[in-house]
């Protein structure tokens, strides 16, 4: 239904994305997330030539749709688009919005036309708004409407570009259900949205868009539930990271916990919990750095993600050198630090591999 | 009663003595005339400009843009000498035709401004959601933004069109019998210029009301479709 090859596209010096390679079957759902700024919408113009590709080939139906002698208003008939701000002709009332393009386009008899409104309007629930004006509606009915316009010319392919972004909380649910809806009728679309329960209970396939092209793609299932790479963990988990080294024992400890307080305030992480991960990071660093005693160069970097999702403080301490498990004390009961990290640590594990001690704190 | 027997004086010798009220009339039909055509070929050439200036070759923007500067920047009375006096000095134009393009070119140059600010305003994301419908770029613009550009422009467009009525009654100075001249010949063959002044203003007044009444008439019958 529609394949991307290799499609790059840039504003001047600004590179949106490229090479991107995309299908999507008939009777597919696609959703695409990822960060805001990534070039979703770019994505989608893309695809419906609103955007000139630099290079690279969209195929609709099988047809190279970027060649020069393709007619691009009879593509568009058959590919329709519903955009983050509405945007419906404002100047038409709701009725002639959705019989507009019908009338005109595709040269369907008035009367024919209204009766098929009439049904598109039903199925939005809004058959009692047919002669109201665009303003006169609240932004979920808009986007409705704007839904039943495009549904008008019987498209093959919807896009769905942000359905959701302009819409308060108490509207968004009226219009998913309407999409919902759509996909279990087998209608082929493409959907960006920020809505991520919805992309994970609607989509057959989930792209995530990042770094300037598709980052990651795979079942809803497998997306959601076990994304495999970096960034993709991170937007889901809704993560927010800090990542620090260190690479000398005269370091700046003040310093780096003002930043750790920062880091943390940002996202408003209660001041109990920033004590504790500071007396852990001091502890740590002061067990591995004692250890490691004039034996070598000292090597640290860490890590503290903080999952907005769950409340939880994961962080990630590594270093090099020698095998060294600082939980596993021979003198036992020696060891302050130690005591005080185990104190406040849900779960804490070590492990050692290539020469690079590895330890991992929840809090 | 004796003021009221004045003006029934001043009325005869102004208007009715020699036929006066005909001499108004002709005046007045050189006015409507003037402003008739100077509105449509004004339109006409505030369209051109427009569609200039909004074009995508550099070259053609920049020149509609120093026209309409020009245009916009120079009295009309004395771009109205400079095709009377120097422009068509030699030519047997009558005054008239003068005096229409004169007129045509300053209103044309204000309504392009019109017009352009008036698509600016056309939210650009219906014409897109048009072109998704499968209107081609032509079709899209006149069944959304033509109309909607109009509905912002109507007020200021009635306005424009006022002001070229009122403007036009500087055609005195190039030897054209308007409705101003023809009041103020009267009031001096009469000696009682009060009186024929201040019918004139009241004509002007008239045609004034009556251009916002046919604005409005426009508006009824589009709403009623």
């Amino acid at each position: 239904m529609i394949q991307t090859v290799d499609l790059c596209k840039s504003f001047g010096n600004l590179v949106i994305f490229k090479n991107i390679n995309i299908t999507v079957q008939k009777g597919e759902c696609v959703a695409v997330i990822g960060p805001s700024g990534t070039g979703k919408s770019v994505l989608f113009r893309t695809i419906a030539m609103l955007e000139k590709p630099d290079s690279g080939q969209v195929f609709i139906n099988g047809t190279d749709i970027t060649r020069k002698d393709i007619n691009i208003n009879k593509v568009r008939e058959k590919l329709g688009m519903v955009y983050q701000g509405f945007h419906l002709f404002s100047h038409l009332n709701v009725i002639d919005n959705i019989t507009l393009a019908p009338i005109k386009v595709s040269i369907m008899k008035k009367q024919e036309a209204q009766k098929k409104a009439m049904e598109l309007l039903s199925m939005v629930g809004l058959t009692e708004k047919a002669s109201a004006f665009p303003h006169q509606l609240s932004g979920g009915q808009q986007q409705r409407v704007a839904i039943a316009r495009s549904l008008a010319m019987d498209p093959d392919i919807i896009l769905f570009d942000e359905p959701t972004s302009a819409l308060d909380p108490s509207m968004t649910g009226e219009v998913l259900a309407i999409i919902r809806k759509l996909a279990r009728s087998g209608l082929t679309m493409m959907i960006s949205t920020h809505e991520m329960s919805f992309a994970q209970d609607v989509a057959n396939r989930v792209l995530y868009i990042d770094e300037k092209g598709v980052y990651e793609q795979g079942t809803a299932h497998e997306i959601f539930q076990n994304p495999q790479r970096e960034k993709t963990r991170m937007f889901i988990r809704k993560l927010k990271v800090f990542s620090y080294s260190i690479t000398s024992r005269g370091f700046d400890m003040v310093a780096m916990n003002v930043q750790i307080e920062l880091f943390c305030q940002k996202y408003n992480i209660d001041s109990r919990k920033i004590n504790h991960i500071q007396l852990v990071l001091e502890e740590l660093i002061l067990e591995v750095s004692g250890e490691a005693e004039g034996k070598q160069q000292l090597k640290i970097d860490f890590t503290i993600e903080h999952s907005e999702e769950k409340g939880e403080i994961l962080i990630t301490f590594c270093y090099e050198g020698e095998f060294q498990n600082p939980f596993e004390h021979e003198e036992e009961g020696d060891n302050l630090g130690m005591v005080l990290i185990t104190g406040v640590a849900k779960n804490f594990s070590h492990k050692y591999e290539d020469g690079r001690n590895t330890i991992n704190i929840n809090i | 009663m004796e003021f009221l027997e004045s003006i029934v004086n001043s009325f005869n010798s102004n208007l009715i003595l020699n036929n006066g009220w005909l001499v108004v009339l002709k005046g007045l039909w050189v006015t409507i005339l003037i402003t008739a055509f100077g509105l449509l070929f004004g339109t006409i050439t505030g369209a051109i400009l427009c569609f200039l200036r909004l074009s995508a070759t550099g070259l053609l923007r920049i020149v509609a843009k120093t026209v309409i500067a020009f245009l916009r920047g120079s009295p009309v009375l004395l771009l109205l000498m400079v095709f009377y006096y120097v422009v068509f000095a030699n030519s047997r134009i009558d005054a008239v035709y003068i005096a229409v393009i004169a007129f045509s070119l300053n209103s044309g140059a204000h309504i392009a401004e019109i017009m352009r600010s008036a698509l600016s305003a056309v939210d650009k994301k219906q014409l897109e959601a048009a072109r998704m419908l499968g209107f081609t770029k032509y079709r899209a613009f006149m069944a959304i933004t033509l109309p909607q550009a109009g509905r912002i422009a109507r007020p200021v467009y009635q306005n424009a069109t006022i002001n070229l009525l009122q403007w036009t009654s500087v055609v005195g100075y190039v030897t054209i019998t308007d409705l101003t001249r023809t009041v103020n010949n009267i009031g001096a063959r009469t000696g009682d210029p009060f009186f024929a002044l201040f019918f004139g203003i009241l004509i002007y007044l008239g045609i004034s009301y009556l251009v916002n009444f046919l604005f409005t008439l426009k508006i009824r019958n589009r709403e009623a479709l």
